[in-house]
């Protein structure tokens, strides 16, 4: 057994956060709320090559894997980059068969969007606001298409969620229920794979300001009620950690244990998040609860991403189910 | 990233698994259930039985070096043999205690002599050992301890209480930790023996758990000679000599995310019996039950092989094992809760027809100290891990035997609880 990252893929985290230190930060995410534009943006992304990761290099990618990937979405979720890494894994997935759209995804210029529910009117979907593309399920088939967004005041900015109205569409792949579930999965561990970027610096930036922030003549960190919720919650990081690693490898090598892997990372990525993002505030007393601080926008980041690709409740139904199925001891 | 043996992985599985089934007859096998090893004499006797057989079989101190009676092998190799014997439903090794925890502090601080006389018995269960460290008024504060160790003649005289040992009912030798210097501050005043749990002046008295069982134990020590052969490192060096087995408790405890109660898969068996019984409503709650103690219960899991690859690339067992206790005491109550929920109105006896589940629970506060509390769990990661500052402790440099005057009423007001332990990297006895 080797449960651990190799030496390319360590370069590649270290490699990203350069990247994402370099392009994108939470004022970023702050300015977003106002309507500035979400950082890095697609056009770096495609630049730097992350689009196209899991793009073979016959279409002008890397032709690497959901964990290649996934070490790189953690180090986009740590600064809250957007667009989400998310909508090129998942369109990476549905697209295989379709290599100048996979190109078009590599290289930025086309942008797309994966929409969950009706195609007269999706769910919010992560990065449609910006899109110009729109993947979507209708009566089994995968079609594409162009389409209308809708949208609200965002709680996350950076998620560039909307509702799509499509206007056009055509068919890329009919009877695309199987291929449809692989992709949301593999969006799924994708997702988790940036909560837990933004988990481990949420609780990172706790534990800095609880080893300097003095009262009662004491350093709070030293107080057990205020290490220890921030003990509770790095737990929950490493956990997480495991979990996204384990589901991205069953991506890539044990697709039949990718289903109950991917729910289980979800699930557990959007409590260990909340979590997080919940300690971090408390841990700032007045000052985490301000505009200006930015422990709120891992919070946003939290409240959203929770209900996004299915909720706790859904992927725990889904571990549960495949739990009764024999998941664990056939 | 891979969870495949590698080839000499695969050879070595298979040789341990052909062992299990040549000896099978000679082996104590559990027949439901995973909690591990029944009570009583009689199993006593078979469950030394078991671990000499294996022992004789090359399957016990894998990972020790052969001039210990080891077999040189590797940490992958230790666990496949601890897989294998799951899998044989072979229950846990009788002397756990001493494997894990005492021989590793024989070896490191004991005399060639002390090598000579222990480490190939204990191997075989001939001597069963136990960890004597925890005292009535040193638990999380082990330091604290008040047990001395006078010197007399060519020997020690030692007077004190031990308490929650493990297994000295059936013990046979113990480590024990004792004060032999009250001037020295607390952490400097120890020194650590092998005690003969047969000599005159030792008494155990088995303590019942709230569960029912009776697997720790008091032990009173009166005037009880121990020859200074018998010392484990130098005097006043105690302290060094416990981290030691502390660090070693974690490998056996911590190391491999294995379920500490009853694991998932004997849910999820029971679950698929009872869940499609249960009414639509209900059905929906534990469905979500079920989802997140698997959850829980699989995170443990990866992250113990997370831990498990750093060390067997060669890596030291770190503060970081202590979040995997943390995690899997928690993970351990969501599985037996639903367990027991799912036994329906059997659920409240303790003799339904599956009352492992209830059984398990009355273990699971326990469990949350035992082995370290919780809360000193969370100051080890918290200040080891994370760099977090630490409690004040304020009789960490005054001399041991001046505490005493230290506050009113009883002296120890100014001692915080739960605080001290952090010095140590885990746990208790």
């Amino acid at each position: 057994m080797n449960f651990d990252l190799d030496t390319d893929q360590r370069d590649a985290a270290a490699g990203a956060k350069d990247f994402f230190a370099g392009q994108a930060s939470p004022a970023d995410a702050r300015r977003a709320l106002d309507g500035s534009p979400v950082a890095p943006g697609r056009a770096a992304l495609a630049e730097v090559g992350f689009l196209g990761i899991t793009v073979p290099e016959s279409a002008g990618g890397a032709g690497a894997g959901v964990l290649d990937l996934a070490v790189v979405a953690e180090q986009a979720g740590a600064v809250l980059a957007g667009p989400s890494l998310v909508t090129a894994a998942r369109a990476a997935v549905l697209l295989a068969d379709h290599p100048d759209l996979l190109a078009a995804l590599a290289d930025g210029s086309r942008g797309f969007a994966v929409l969950d529910g009706p195609v007269g009117g999706s769910a919010p979907s992560l990065d449609a606001r910006d899109a110009d593309t729109f993947l979507a399920l209708d009566g089994g088939a995968l079609v594409v298409g162009e389409g209308e967004v809708t949208s609200g005041a965002p709680i996350d900015a950076t998620r560039g969620l909307g509702s799509v109205r499509l206007t056009s569409s055509r068919v890329l792949v009919e009877d695309a229920g199987a291929l449809w579930a692989r992709a949301r999965q593999v969006g799924a561990v994708v997702l988790a794979a940036e909560d837990l970027g933004a988990a481990g610096r949420a609780v990172q930036m706790g534990v800095d300001y609880a080893q300097m922030r003095t009262a009662f003549g004491r350093k709070i960190g030293s107080y057990q009620a205020v290490k220890h919720s921030l003990v509770d919650a790095w737990v929950g990081v490493e956990q997480l950690r495991s979990l996204v690693w384990w589901a991205a490898w069953a991506a890539d090598a044990a697709p039949g244990e990718l289903p109950l892997a991917a729910s289980a990372a979800k699930a557990f990525a959007a409590e260990t998040l909340e979590r997080a993002a919940e300690t971090v505030i408390q841990v700032h007393g007045g000052v985490g609860f301000t505009w200006e601080h930015d422990a709120h926008l891992y919070w946003r980041r939290a409240k959203v991403d929770r209900l996004l690709l299915g909720d706790e409740a859904e992927h725990l139904d889904a571990v549960a189910a495949l739990v009764l199925d024999g998941a664990l001891t056939r | 990233m891979d969870f495949e043996d590698t080839p000499e992985e695969a050879e070595y599985r298979a040789h341990v698994r052909a062992l299990l089934e040549e000896h099978s007859a000679e082996l104590v096998h559990m027949d439901t259930g995973e909690e591990g090893a029944a009570e009583g004499p009689e199993q006593e006797l078979a469950l030394r039985r078991t671990q000499r057989v294996l022992a004789e079989a090359g399957l016990v101190g894998v990972a020790w070096a052969r001039e210990h009676g080891g077999r040189a092998g590797t940490l992958a190799q230790q666990s496949i043999v601890h897989q294998e014997l799951a899998r044989a439903r072979v229950p846990g090794l009788i002397n756990h205690i001493g494997l894990g925890m005492c021989a590793p502090t024989v070896i490191a601080h004991g005399t060639p002599a002390q090598h000579e006389k222990y480490l190939q018995r204990l191997l075989r269960a001939d001597d069963v050992w136990c960890q004597l460290f925890s005292e009535p008024a040193s638990g999380s504060d082990l330091a604290a301890l008040r047990t001395t160790a006078v010197r007399e003649g060519d020997g020690w005289v030692v007077n004190g209480q031990k308490v929650w040992t493990t297994l000295a009912h059936v013990a046979d030798f113990g480590i024990l930790l004792t004060r032999t210097d009250p001037a020295k501050p607390k952490h400097a005043g120890l020194t650590m023996f092998v005690v003969d749990m047969h000599a005159p002046g030792v008494e155990v008295r088995p303590l019942k758990q709230m569960g029912g069982q009776s697997n720790f134990n008091e032990v009173f020590f009166t005037d009880v000679h121990i020859p200074d052969t018998e010392r484990l490192g130098e005097p006043g060096e105690g302290w060094r000599v416990a981290l030691t087995t502390l660090l070693n408790e974690r490998v056996a405890v911590g190391g491999g995310g294995t379920d500490l109660g009853l694991s998932v898969e004997s849910l999820a068996r029971l679950a698929a019996e009872r869940v499609p019984g249960l009414s639509p409503e209900r059905q929906v709650l534990a469905r979500q039950a079920l989802g997140r103690a698997a959850v829980a219960a699989l995170a443990n899991r990866y992250t113990g092989y997370r831990r498990y690859t750093a060390i067997s690339q060669g890596g030291l067992p770190g503060p970081e094992a202590s979040a995997g206790k943390l995690a899997g005491t928690a993970s351990a109550k969501l599985i037996a809760d639903l367990g027991v929920r799912l036994q329906g109105d059997d659920a409240v006896f303790l003799s339904g027809a599956d009352d492992r589940w209830q059984r398990t629970m009355a273990t699971l506060p326990g469990l949350a100290i035992a082995g370290g509390t919780d809360e000193v769990l969370r100051n080890i990661v918290g200040e080891r891990v994370l760099g977090l500052p630490p409690e004040p402790r304020e009789d960490k440099h005054r001399p041991f035997n001046e505490k005493a005057a230290a506050g009113p009423g009883t002296g120890r007001a100014a001692e915080p609880a739960n605080t001290a332990r952090t010095d140590a990297p885990g746990a208790m006895a």
